[in-house]
């Protein structure tokens, strides 16, 4: 199984169009032999804050000032630059990640803020814009793959409607969402979270034989439809259900399948739901996926710490620092770090001074998003805000620049245009992208 | 008074009854309800076509046969011209199911198909088509219809649910059969929230620029938006031209007590301050009509009224076109003008002397817009088969053959539901609401109904989600289980499932391949045997498609 005579690609594609072939245990390999080849393509991951996650405690504190807070700022591998004391495990690889802290943006709503931040534009116009997932997983995509190109881990229930719409893209670039199976394990439980596609498995009381059957009736269906009725529509049909077959075969749906790793990796990334999304973000970023987006706080917008925000951000922060540096380390590990970019956002920042009730409420003038690992120069704090943490005093970065920033690092030009449906040319991103932050 | 080409009878007439309100009282009638001026002056108009047209219902049939006549043979003059001969005419089963599709939006019931395919009447094609135009589900459809090319699509549940106000009111207008030119003044002077049209208007933004845009697109079939930042240089419009129909839209607002129901629906009021200037500038920009030097001020009423007055009138040489357009590409899954609602003169029709003759045709029959439909429907064009002809294949443009198109998540919806006869004990409530996250999850993004536009995500949840999962089992369809029934057999049992699926009787080889998969299974299995070879032919292009 070491030496592959065709592209990995191709392989992966053949065998799973055979129908019943075994299950195979080569894919860890090929994983690692994917890293060195140098026209593999980028992957790029979103690990979404849900509910706007705090600067100050983060990214940006204010050590000595009333708005400060209580945690303490800890030393990073690289010199100057601290962070969160709960962020032990980033703390280490901080060379890989640049921590913009000059954002600021305009909407101070959750709604309105997740639609800005995914789309770069504010919600309320004509188009429904396409999230910068369906966006850069179309620039970046591959037809022939067995995978969706863009898969969300977990996305928030009550938001998910205007953060992973493809917009006027159309629903063939909508994500592939993976959620949780079974009862939803309850926030801090101790139990693996169990994560699956939507519709990916068979419906109860239909096995894989039953299924082998159904298809093969199918293609005979399909082709005598086909034969008489040459037309873009059919075409597109049998395509794309074609796809969605392979996609359920099980070689292509172990993309998925957490059970295949050990307990031992599983418990590294984390047992929530986050961690073991980052987890599968790996496994498809393994397989050249070209957009995956996990979420952090989905369940009821968990960074909204208008209450009790310290104890509430720190578990937070654990979990974050655990999915995220384990998942820096084994990507570096399999040398897909290089051309995987991480960006770390949510919709706003929070605000600087504390509330009556122990909370930090919302914020879009001057907050922190960290972009990490491809095509970024890391170890650099880019943008800073005044000793209070009210302004941005330099670097101020608009959501345009962020995203366009983002494009850059993963290759894509965000001049790259796309078509509404008036067939307006709209680009991906009409910001300046940060050349300080591009490696 | 300005010099306006066309039908003397409409515009020249009205503009000595509108100053009547210009010279008193009326004309500051900024908050009187806006379709009051309309509503009597097209009460007058309405009256005076009647006269012109008494109402004969053997006269109307044979002006409607005599139309469609006359369109096969412009159709037909093209085909020779271009020397590609046309597609025979479909069978019974294509065309019964290709016109219960268009007219109410889903498919036949297999009593409705056996009715239809033992029918030996010779005008059998023009009794049902007569008879889906009045059934209640035809407007129903065309509100769908409509709501989805008024509105962008949402994927999010939450807007669906708020554009069923939207989809309420056009299915009142067209089950009246409103005359569709007080359809398009109703909707442009819109001023209550619990009006459909409110969420159009609040969708937009109330912003002048976006109504514009969208307006023109609607109801003219003109895209006048790239205009909006400079003058376009392939196009005849100007950047004055989009402004100055954004200016119609310039004195709007919410009433300052306007209490907000829900998302999206409000109130709108028309005041008489209000202007728009051209972006970057101070240049203010009078309101205008594109393409037309009316002036607008003559027109009397609120803006919008004028913007209205100018749209409705017969004058106008887009808002019909535009009409006769949607209607043919409703029904032949592409416009004369393609797409269908870019009519810029830029964008040429296939078929220039039909679609003049049709626009002329709709007008003159007091904008029936159900007529226009039956017309098309009744034609030979209509009816052909979607199969190709010959490997070389004809342009789309020619219409040699029936287009092959995708489905609405609502129509697909419904036709699983139809095959899979869901016993009552999934209730209304839960239909709904799988209804609704299910057209959530297909809609589409284009408005060109030849595309299938949809991904692997979708696939998935048709394939492996309800209500595919529902109708093709045992225990959820009532299908299956009167299929169970000891005397039948296989083959009966096959020509049910075909029916209902494809409204056609399964072919000899289908027949052969099918019997001998049922012959396979257990006779305990003989009920899922048959939910499989559903689960085949609702996942098949021949049942997502409408051919």
């Amino acid at each position: 199984m070491n030496a592959l005579p065709h592209s990995r690609r191709r392989f992966l594609q053949t065998t799973a169009g055979l129908l019943g072939a075994a299950s195979c245990s080569w894919l860890p390999q090929l994983a690692t032999a994917a890293g060195s080849d140098p026209n593999r393509k980028r992957s790029c991951i979103l690990l979404w804050m849900a509910g706007g996650p705090t600067q100050t405690d983060t990214f940006d504190m204010k050590p000595g000032h009333a708005n400060g807070g209580e945690f303490k700022e800890t030393e990073t591998n690289v010199p100057g630059l601290r962070f969160s004391e709960h962020f032990a495990g980033l703390a280490k690889q901080a060379d890989k990640l640049a921590i913009l802290r000059g954002m600021s943006t305009r909407e101070g709503d959750h709604l309105r803020g997740t639609y800005l931040m995914h789309t770069g534009q504010r919600p309320g116009g004509p188009l429904n814009y396409p999230s910068i997932g369906a966006s850069l997983s179309k620039a970046m995509q591959d037809n022939q793959s067995t995978l969706p190109n863009y898969v969300a881990v977990n996305p928030s229930g009550l938001l998910s409607g205007s953060a992973l719409s493809p917009g006027f893209l159309g629903p063939r670039y909508a994500a592939a969402t993976v959620g949780t199976r079974g009862a939803p394990a309850a926030e801090g439980s101790d139990e693996m979270a169990d994560l699956g596609v939507d519709f990916l498995s068979l419906p109860p009381g239909i096995d894989t034989k039953r299924q082998e059957a159904r298809l093969a009736l199918w293609k005979d269906q399909q082709n005598q439809f086909l034969a008489r009725h040459p037309s873009g529509a059919a075409e597109a049909q049998a395509t794309i259900f074609q796809s969605a077959v392979k996609m359920m075969h099980p070689d292509a749906a172990s993309a998925f399948d957490l059970s295949q790793e050990s307990t031992e990796v599983r418990e590294s990334y984390g047992k929530g739901t986050f961690g073991q999304g980052c987890l599968i973000a790996r496994r498809l970023v393994e397989r050249d996926v070209p957009f995956v987006e996990v979420t952090l706080g989905g369940n009821g917008l968990g960074w909204d710490t208008h209450q009790g925000n310290f104890p509430t951000v720190e578990r937070l922060s654990k979990e974050l620092d655990q999915g995220w540096s384990t998942l820096l380390r084994e990507l570096a590990e399999r040398d897909l770090l290089e051309t995987t970019t991480i960006c770390w956002m949510g919709e706003f920042g929070r605000t600087p001074n504390i509330n009556g009730t122990a909370g930090r409420d919302h914020f879009p003038d001057a907050w922190t998003c960290v972009l990490s690992g491809g095509g970024i120069a890391g170890g650099q704090a880019y943008g800073k805000t005044d000793e209070a943490g009210r302004e941005v005093t330099e670097g101020k970065t608009e959501v345009q620049d962020l995203l366009a920033t983002l494009c850059r690092a993963v290759g894509v030009d965000p001049a790259t245009e796309h078509y509404s449906p008036q067939a307006r040319p709209i680009k991906i991103s009409e910001g300046t992208s940060i050349d300080q932050v591009l490696a | 008074m300005p010099a306006l080409r066309g039908s003397p009878y409409l515009l020249v007439d009205l503009i000595p009854l509108l100053s009547i309100f210009r010279g008193g009282t009326m004309l500051r009638i900024a908050h009187v309800p806006a379709s009051c001026v309309l509503l009597s002056l097209l009460a007058w108009t309405t009256a005076l076509v009647a006269q012109d047209t008494p109402v004969d219902v053997s006269d109307e049939t044979a002006k409607m046969q005599a139309m469609a006549t006359r369109i096969d043979e412009l159709v037909q003059a093209r085909l020779d011209q271009e020397k590609v001969r046309a597609a025979p005419l479909a069978t019974d089963g294509e065309f019964i199911r290709r016109a219960y599709l268009d007219l109410v939006g889903s498919i036949p019931t297999v009593a409705q198909t056996r009715a239809y395919l033992d029918n030996d009447a010779p005008d059998k094609r023009q009794q049902l088509i007569a008879q889906l135009l009045k059934s209640p589900a035809h407007p129903t459809h065309l509100a769908n219809t409509w709501r989805a090319l008024v509105l962008e699509p949402s994927d999010d549940p939450q807007r669906l649910q708020n554009e069923q106000g939207l989809q309420l009111w056009l299915r009142g207008k067209f089950s009246e059969n409103v005359r569709y030119d007080r359809l398009v003044e109703e909707f442009l002077t819109a001023t209550q929230g619990s009006d459909g049209p409110g969420y159009f208007y609040a969708s937009q933004d109330l912003k002048p620029e976006l109504l514009a845009s969208e307006t023109s697109r609607i109801f003219l079939g003109l895209q006048l938006e790239c205009a909006q930042c400079h003058d376009h240089p392939f196009d005849r419009w100007k950047q004055h031209d989009f402004w100055g129909l954004a200016a119609f839209f310039a004195q709007l607002e919410r009433p300052a007590n306007d209490n907000i129901v829900g998302l999206g629906r409000f109130d709108i009021v028309d005041r008489d301050m209000g202007e728009v200037t051209i972006p970057e500038t101070d240049e203010v920009v009078p309101p205008a009509f594109p393409g037309s030097k009316a002036n607008y001020a003559s027109f009397g009423g609120t803006r919008r009224q004028q913007l209205a007055i100018w749209m409705v009138s017969r004058d106008n040489p887009f808002m019909p076109r535009r009409a006769v357009n949607w209607a043919w590409a409703h029904m032949m899954g592409r416009g004369i003008v393609h797409p269908a609602d870019d009519m810029s003169p830029q964008n040429l029709p296939s078929h220039p002397e039909l679609l003049d003759e049709l626009t002329r045709y709709f007008i003159q029959s007091g904008f029936d817009l159900r007529l226009l439909l039956q017309t098309i429907a009744l034609t030979d064009t209509y009816a052909r088969s979607s199969e190709a002809v010959s490997d070389s294949e004809a342009p789309p443009e020619l219409f040699a053959r029936m287009a092959v198109k995708s489905l609405t998540p609502e129509q697909l919806y419904d036709a699983f539901l139809k095959v899979g006869l869901l016993k009552s004990n999934v209730t209304m409530m839960q239909q709904d609401g799988q209804r609704n996250q299910f057209v959530a999850r297909l809609r589409t993004a284009s408005k060109d109904r030849t595309f299938f536009d949809t991904g692997m995500p979708q696939a998935l949840a048709v394939m492996n989600g309800p209500p595919v999962s529902t109708a093709t089992s045992p225990e959820t369809s009532g299908l299956l289980k009167a299929l169970s029934a000891p005397f039948l057999s296989d083959e009966q049992r096959l020509n049910v499932l075909f029916l209902a699926a494809y409204s056609r009787p399964p072919n000899a080889e289908e027949l052969m391949r099918y019997q001998a998969f049922l012959q396979q299974a257990e006779p305990e299995q003989q009920s899922a045997a048959l939910g499989d070879v559903l689960w085949v032919l609702a996942n098949s292009a021949e049942f997502m498609l409408n051919h």
